[in-house]
């Protein structure tokens, strides 16, 4: 895409221009007191990079979009700092010792900013509005995909028995495709799968204006009193008002910050850092996302990736971190397995087990019958060249994914001779690429709060988007039996099997970096906190604003 | 039977309507041919199971021959329905017009202060008044329009709203944020009308209509602006189309990096994601919008130019 080298190539030029019109104007400010203690009252305004598709919580697909839903919404269950699930709008859940349903009680008192109450009737026609043909595919054919009837026992009370035990029907519960809307939403509101003003949930603030393409408008729910454990404090948020407006080039967003048009700013690229950091009354804050990390999968289905030791080659003749450190300086966390470090299901174990040996990839290429070479220097075996193709689809690309893989191109090509092909191309393109089996590397990572569900879709010989084409009964059996198990210490013990499995013995990823975010935020501003768990910025419920 | 120029009316009328239908087969012949089909779309990068495409498919009523569904758009276009925007959940109608009312401003303004800026810069810097002059605003001209206008935007941002905090950086909140957009869109528009407006005043000045002008003792300035720009003008006009496409084109990038709402953010997340329903409606807006343009742009020569009146 013409356009977006272009971009690039202007933030090329103006990064200079921009540290010296910038970089001056801020130093000479003083600098700030720390925001103090909480006090209520004021109005923020954040800048994020990314506008939401849709504002319906059942219809949610953008991690980017997380910290926007629990303005408004709330889910039965969240999760705390250690991944432990704990209550919210439930105050508890009991499992069935067979596994094969859950009861949870529901919080008293609570009541949708319309003025219904939360009750069981509520939680139930909001699962089975998700279970409605054409309302919410995604969500019925993978989350709820083993739920069977939700039953409301009493008022306070609900029943969700299962086809088969699974665990992850909890995380869907914590979810934002699990968030409780209020039932009289769902039956009235006007464009209920877009979302909007007219639908609304039980959250501390509510949304009082959407202006598409520029801004999304908050006030506070004044009768909030349900904050869940995670939260810093109870009752009603600080902050009278906030407004999210929706910039979507880095370069403005700090800007913005910079000439204090707006408080807060989300997505701090590498290249901008800086520019926060040498300011005394910025701080910068970042955090590591759930789910799985940013990693290359390998197609198994036909040459070369059919064979382990090419695989094994491919991932020796890439130095992970000086690649990382070549394109996002010293801000990215390499990525040692197919889950994201911050997961409690990680397997540390697998730190250091492999990568960066040239020899050893070059040795194992020569084994694997690519021993000869072509004028250019690529491998080649029975007059074919050594030539893996990554497609990705443009609109899905970010953090610089793009230049990323050119440096795992270059690496690649000098170290082994592979000739890796990029194709960056719109999402049709590439969705074909998929269907038609014309690719040998695809790269994807998932921000799911529970790394069982994105590894589902990812390994799973069935999964949604199993594009290693793997088909392992060991895999497939190792992720039910972690989806069928609730005891956590042995579930861990399960996906580290899997993990050993997937990354060390059968070599099907190649684990890059870890997806995080950032928020840059005026030292005034108080209460600038992640979503535990998740990793993405949480709501504005603790924001204040200091003296 | 009609008059003449009623006649000359519905056939204009008549042209428009096959532009527009032109226009809006085009585009739809076009992303069905593009690589993956609307449930790819929808589907995204997210799960893609049978069972969800099954749903999409019955959702949107996929199944149906292309033929059908062509037949089927083109009859709720002509009865006014552009449906529902696939990615958006919302009705084309609503989603393009919210976003119509801030282009168009940016549009206009944008318009108004390049063609403003060009006719200043042409009558000041035509003929062999001034050369120094001339050679910088030729010079300037030329860096104008050879500057991406994203380039142009993040200068004058960084500048005027971060560094001096003149402007404010985004959004559509009253004259004050109009004030970089505007400028930034209208600065390439302004470079290449002022080429093609000072060209078409050299040449005027050139011709024996200016020389018995002169002789009868008028004035340079009326010369310039009562004879010689009247001349000038007809190319220039003739680039109206050309200015409506540079201000759509250009709105794109604007409205991205002022995060101002609009088309052609509309535009822009439309293509990306193959929103059928709300590409389509862009391209006919647009296509209309074209239409009229070029139907003012006839009836300005008839106005600047007295000959044209009388064929």
């Amino acid at each position: 895409m013409p356009a977006r080298r272009l971009r690039t190539l202007a933030v090329a030029t103006l990064a200079p221009l921009l540290a010296v019109v910038t970089g001056c104007s801020t130093a000479a400010a003083p600098a700030a007191e720390a925001a103090g203690e909480p006090r209520s009252g004021g109005a923020l305004t954040w800048a994020v990079e990314t506008e939401p598709i849709t504002l319906n919580p059942h219809q949610y697909a953008q991690a980017k979009a997380r910290l926007l839903v629990w303005n408004t919404f709330e889910s039965l269950l969240t999760y705390d700092k250690q991944g432990k699930l704990v209550p919210w709008l439930a105050t508890g859940w009991q499992a069935a010792p067979d596994g094969l349903s859950y009861t949870l009680t529901l919080r008293d008192g609570v009541t949708f900013t319309d003025g219904t109450p939360l009750d069981a009737t509520a939680v139930k026609t909001n699962i089975d509005k998700l279970r409605e043909p054409g309302y919410a595919p995604g969500v019925a054919a993978v989350q709820l995909r083993n739920l069977k009837a939700v039953e409301v026992v009493d008022p306070r009370t609900v029943r969700l028995s299962l086809t088969t035990p699974d665990v992850l029907i909890l995380d869907f519960l914590a979810s934002p495709q699990g968030a409780q809307v209020s039932p009289k939403s769902l039956r009235e509101a006007k464009n209920l799968k877009a979302g909007g003003v007219d639908v609304v949930g039980t959250g501390p603030f509510v949304l009082d204006r959407y202006v598409p393409g520029q801004e999304l408008h908050y006030r506070r729910n004044p009768g909030y009193d349900w904050a869940p454990p995670t939260a810093a404090h109870n009752g009603p948020a600080h902050l009278d008002e906030i407004t999210y407006r929706f910039l979507k080039e880095s370069a403005v967003r700090v800007g913005a910050l910079t000439s204090r048009q707006v408080q807060l700013v989300e997505g701090v690229p590498a290249t901008d850092q800086p520019l926060v950091t040498a300011n005394r009354t910025l701080r910068l804050t970042r955090e590591l996302n759930s789910g799985s990390a940013y990693s290359y999968y390998f197609n198994t289905s036909h040459a070369p990736f059919d064979d382990l030791r090419v695989r094994q080659a491919f991932r020796e003749a890439v130095d992970v971190d000086t690649v990382l450190r070549s394109v996002y300086r010293d801000t990215a966390t390499r990525a040692w397995s197919v889950i994201s470090p911050s997961s409690p299901l990680y397997d540390k174990s697998l730190e250091g087990g492999y990568g960066g040996d040239a020899a050893k990839a070059n040795a194992l290429l020569d084994q694997a019958g690519w021993a000869a070479r072509d004028a250019d220097g690529f491998r080649v075996r029975d007059g074919r060249r050594l030539t893996v193709r990554l497609v990705q689809a443009a609109p899905y690309v970010r953090d610089r994914r793009d230049v990323l893989a050119q440096a795992v191109q270059a690496a690649v090509k000098q170290s082994a001779g592979i000739d890796l092909k990029i194709a960056l191309v719109d999402q049709g393109t590439a969705t074909q690429a998929f269907e038609r089996n014309a690719y040998e590397v695809f790269d994807n990572s998932r921000a799911d709060t529970d790394a069982g569900a994105a590894l589902n879709l990812l390994l799973h010989s069935k999964g949604g988007i199993n594009r290693t084409r793997a088909n392992d009964p060991r895999i497939d059996q190792l992720l039910e039996s972690g989806q069928g198990t609730a005891e956590e210490t042995k579930r861990a013990g399960i996906y580290a099997q899997l993990q050993q499995r997937v990354v060390a013995e059968q070599a099907l990823v190649l684990p890059l970096y870890a997806p995080a975010d950032q928020i840059a935020a005026s030292t005034s501003v108080g209460g600038v906190r992640f979503e535990p768990t998740a990793g993405v910025p949480a709501s504005a419920y603790d924001l204040w604003i200091g003296r | 039977m009609f008059s003449s120029p009623l006649r000359a009316a519905a056939r204009r009328l008549a042209a428009g309507l096959v532009v527009l239908w032109a226009a809006a087969t085009a585009a739809y012949l076009a992303l069905l041919v593009a690589p993956g089909d609307t449930v790819d779309t929808i589907v995204g990068d997210g799960a893609d199971t049978p069972q969800i495409r099954a749903e999409i498919i019955a959702e949107w009523s996929l199944d149906r021959p292309a033929v059908v569904q062509y037949l089927d758009y083109l009859r709720r276009l002509a009865g006014g329905d552009l449906g529902r925007s696939y990615l958006l959940q919302r009705p084309v109608v609503e989603v393009i017009g919210e976003q119509l009312a801030p282009t168009l401003t940016l549009a206009l303004a944008a318009a108004g202060l390049g063609v403003l800026l060009a006719v200043v810069l042409a009558v000041a810097t035509a003929g062999n008044r001034r050369p120094w002059l001339r050679r910088a605003s030729s010079g300037a001209e030329l860096l104008l329009v050879s500057t991406p206008p994203f380039l142009i935007g993040i200068v004058l941002l960084s500048v005027l709203s971060f560094r001096f905090g003149l402007f404010p950086v985004s959004g559509d909140r009253g004259v004050g944020a109009l004030v970089l957009p505007a400028v930034t869109l209208a600065l390439p528009i302004a470079g290449l009308l002022a080429q093609v407006l000072r060209d078409g005043l050299d040449r005027a000045l050139d011709e024996p209509f200016v020389l018995t002008a002169r002789s009868r003792g008028v004035r340079e300035r009326t010369v310039l602006l009562r004879h010689a720009l009247r001349h000038a003008l007809l190319p220039a006009v003739t680039l109206a189309g050309w200015l409506f496409g540079i201000l759509l084109g250009g709105a794109v990038i604007v409205e991205q990096v002022f995060g101002r709402p609009g088309l052609g953010q509309v535009t822009l997340t439309a293509v990306t994601g193959k929103d059928m329903p709300v590409v389509l409606a862009v391209v006919t807006l647009s296509a209309a919008v074209y239409v009229a343009v070029n139907t003012i742009a006839d009836l300005t020569y008839l106005l600047v130019d007295p000959r044209l009146r009388r064929s």
